[in-house]
């Protein structure tokens, strides 16, 4: 894996100061900081809409239901989901994700049994779905990782599969109601495909030990 | 033409500027492609349960299981919408907390399971058949995604008791 060690050589000061700052966007403590301070939180720069004349409603309105509301709802979430989109994707050309790669590297394999090799494709499933898979399959197919750490590997992918990208995304709708900010959200998040990769990692080891038994 | 020639011979860099705008217009078509239709279908599925009927049944049936999670019995439909689509999941329990069947800190449990075991078979296939697991293991992988929304889910409901956000 010569890739791997390249990438990891090249983890800058503005790599690891754009990754805290992306933390500390999505954890919501400067949420209600006095000063300008909060003018580092997520939600803060997503602003609000105004509201409609005298009432107290924005232009989403109140009574709406089926397809139509579903259709004003959508289009109410689409500047967060373009703002936080744009946020990821410059923290990232900053070098964001390779200072991940380095912060999980040596924890990969205590914490879910896979080696730390693993650390591109698994910091590249916090934003993708499809990266992830592809590239466990390449390294089941080059003999990097055995069929066990696949299985361990794709089940941490399969649940909630793109963890941050897909909170912001999908679950758009919800953010602006949840009384928990975005951050511990996807950590809790996190920590429940950890949990369930232990699962596998857990039962296939057992089944291990039954078949060497035999 | 000139400009082609031009777009070949710059180096690929971009300016931070254009990365940032360059997101924010991919976010704008993830929301037109991914957010819209899955709102739509999650709005569509609540109204035509309420249109029914059907979701005051659904509350009665399911009121003992979801109580476990301190949820009501309706948010059954969050989790059906949510097996087809994470974003679908998430609309219909927008939707419930707009007329007051949802608190915002049921809600909040609720995102645990649309994320965890949403799109649960789309997935299975861009994840699982993708990354090629053993035939032997896929039971196991269906599992776990539903395992995870449990725990999460209960996980979820204690924070927020142990924090008074509930």
């Amino acid at each position: 894996m010569t890739d791997t060690k390249q990438v990891e050589e090249k983890v800058t000061i503005k790599g690891w100061i754009a990754l805290i700052v992306l933390c500390l966007m999505f954890s919501g403590v400067f949420k209600d900081f006095d000063g300008p301070l909060k003018a580092l939180d997520f939600l803060n720069l997503s602003g609000a809409f105004g509201k409609i004349g005298e009432t107290s409603h924005t232009f989403i309105g109140s009574g709406g239901a089926g397809a139509k509301e579903g259709f004003v709802q959508a289009l109410s979430l689409i500047p967060s989901v373009a703002f936080a989109v744009a946020m990821i994707d410059v923290v990232t050309e900053l070098g964001a994700m390779k200072a991940a790669v380095k912060l999980f590297n040596p924890i990969l394999k205590p914490m879910l049994g896979i080696p730390g090799e693993c650390g591109i494709s698994f910091v590249a499933t916090f934003t993708s779905s499809d990266v992830g898979s592809v590239m466990t399959k390449e390294m089941y197919d080059k003999e990097e990782i055995t069929d066990k750490q696949r299985s361990i590997f794709a089940a941490y992918q399969y649940a909630g599969s793109a963890v941050i990208l897909n909170t912001i995304n999908t679950q758009a709708a919800l953010l602006p109601i949840v009384v928990l900010a975005i951050g511990p959200i996807i950590v809790l998040l996190f920590l429940c495909k950890v949990f369930g990769a232990n699962l596998v990692r857990f039962v296939l080891t057992l089944k291990e030990k039954k078949a060497g038994g035999k | 033409m000139a400009e082609v020639n031009n777009v070949a011979v710059k180096p690929i860099k971009k300016s931070i500027i254009e990365v940032f705008m360059s997101g924010a217009k991919k976010g704008f078509y993830i929301g037109v492609e991914q957010i819209l239709p899955a709102m739509i279908l999650g709005y569509v599925i609540i109204q035509f349960l309420k249109l029914t009927g059907l979701i005051d049944v659904l509350s009665v049936v399911f009121n003992p299981i979801m109580g476990v999670f301190g949820l009501p019995g309706e948010s059954i439909v969050v989790i059906i919408s949510a097996f087809f689509s994470k974003a679908a999941g998430a609309a219909s329990a927008a939707n419930l907390y707009g007329e007051g069947v949802l608190t915002a800190a049921q809600c909040t449990i609720l995102v645990m399971p649309c994320m965890l075991m949403g799109t649960l078979v789309g997935h299975f296939a861009r994840i699982i058949l993708v990354a090629n697991v053993n035939p032997k293991h896929r039971g196991l992988m269906l599992a776990v995604p539903i395992i995870d929304s449990i725990v999460g889910m209960i996980v979820m409901r204690l924070i927020l008791l142990a924090t008074g956000l509930m």
